[in-house]
């Protein structure tokens, strides 16, 4: 195996068009897989150097992330605080600092765990993912990347997100085994906007049910256009259950989901009240060992 | 490979294999030993590092990756009479028992002053939240934290 680490995004891809060569980001999750020889590698292309990869940018109508972005970068920017509510929430859950230090929001798609504390978050902030290639550039929603084994052909570099801005009000929530370093057990995000007092343009997502993060268009449905108030909640709660338990079927673990996602989700919502600026999460971050609750 | 990093201060030129990690250079190749190797994946903290400022668990920094950076191993820290305030503070605190886990706590409470010397309760509890110890239950760790941060203030 050997390591490069090319300075600019051109040379990266060509790089990475060389056949058994990877991508590493962090690799805080490909380091592993090597080591343990679940994935082969004839080298490693790294991204660090590439500057545009590491840039939180919010422009016209929307915010750009790069996939070289850690969570701890993430956590550090007020734009992303305040527009991608969900997503930094999901940032500051997900592991300890020494990972939220290494580990990227491009690395958390590109490993693409069931568990993937980022994914929920995006798909409801309708995240569309940049895809650079030889052929040129596209940009594709999340959840039609998701729809996809592979995610993307070889060859190809995921160069971030882009979210548009002003999309509303958004929420996330996750159990864990423990709040520091667990992998979650399940995750909820939910966006949508106020209008008279009635949820617009409700999303919901999931994660660690089932192979890889969903969007809910179910349950989305049924809540759009309820008038936003205790009913509201409890009614996401109960339909929750239902999608966890289409979503997990017979795994051993769907009882147990279908149960606790109702607190996972009622969480979620909560959450979305905490939506001015420059506030830290720590009602949600306990950050010690165990969880209160 | 070729790699060139500063280490606790001093430039280091090595020739590494592109499979190893920055721990195994830290304790094979520059025998600083300080640095332990727990999990070997990331849960438990004993590796923990300095790295540009931010702590890193050094099992999942490939030699490579750490190219060009400036890294601060327990090593860097106090000598035996002039000890770091926050290793000060552990001794004071009783905060070490068997000890595996006490370089990277260190490093994660000097990582976090540095950055904020006047951390609340809630903030050293985060900060030390990806180091794991298997002998104190905690409490005299974060104690010694809050009184380095104490002692920094001065």
């Amino acid at each position: 195996m050997y390591y490069i680490r090319p300075q600019t995004l051109a040379k990266a891809l060509e790089a990475g068009e060389e056949p058994g060569m990877l991508y590493l980001a962090g690799g805080t999750d490909l380091i592993l897989k090597l080591r343990r020889r679940e994935v082969q590698a004839r080298g490693l292309v790294d991204l660090q150097a590439v500057a545009e990869l590491r840039q939180i940018r919010a422009g016209g109508d929307w915010l750009e992330i790069g996939a070289m972005v850690s969570f701890a970068d993430l956590l550090n920017n007020d734009t992303a605080a305040q527009e991608a509510r969900a997503l930094w929430l999901a940032c500051s859950s997900m592991g300890a600092p020494q990972i939220r230090n290494q580990a990227t929001l491009g690395g958390n798609l590109a490993n693409c765990s069931p568990a993937a504390d980022s994914l929920p978050a995006l798909l409801v902030l309708q995240a569309q993912v940049r895809l650079l290639s030889r052929s040129g550039e596209v940009l594709l929603p999340l959840a039609e990347v998701l729809g996809r084994t592979p995610l993307w052909q070889p060859g190809t570099l995921l160069a971030g997100f882009r979210l548009p801005l002003r999309a509303g009000v958004s929420g996330f929530a996750k159990l864990g085994r423990r709040q520091a370093l667990a992998i979650a057990r399940l995750s909820a995000a939910v966006a949508l906007r106020e209008e008279n007092g009635r949820a617009c343009g409700v999303r919901v997502a999931f994660g660690a049910a089932g192979k890889r993060a969903f969007l809910s268009l179910d349950l989305a449905e049924e809540l759009n256009g309820l008038v936003l108030d205790r009913g509201f909640t409890e009614l996401a709660c109960r339909q929750a259950k239902k999608v966890i338990s289409r979503a997990l079927g017979e795994r051993a673990s769907a009882p147990y989901k279908k149960e606790a996602v109702a607190g996972v989700v009622r969480e979620a919502l909560r959450t979305m009240e905490f939506v001015t600026s420059g506030e830290h999460a720590d009602v949600d971050r306990k950050g010690g060992r165990g969880n209160e609750d | 490979m070729k790699i060139e990093l500063k280490v606790n201060g001093v430039d280091r030129r090595l020739e590494v294999e592109p499979e190893e990690r920055l721990l195994d250079i830290l304790r094979e190749r520059l025998h600083l030993t300080g640095t332990k190797e727990g999990c070997g994946e990331g849960e438990c903290g004993a590796c923990t590092v300095i790295m540009d400022g931010k702590t890193v668990n050094s099992c999942m920094v490939l030699a490579g990756q750490a190219d060009g950076h400036a890294v601060t191993t327990i090593e860097g820290l106090g000598k035996r009479g002039s000890l770091h305030p926050v290793q000060k503070a552990f001794l004071e605190e009783g905060a070490v028992q068997c000890g595996f886990c006490t370089p990277g706590m260190v490093l994660s409470a000097k990582a976090l002053l540095d950055r904020n010397p006047h951390p609340g309760k809630e903030e050293i509890a985060v900060a030390m939240s990806g180091n794991l110890c298997r002998c104190t239950g905690y409490d005299r760790i974060l104690k010694a934290v809050e009184r380095a941060a104490g002692e920094v203030e001065q």
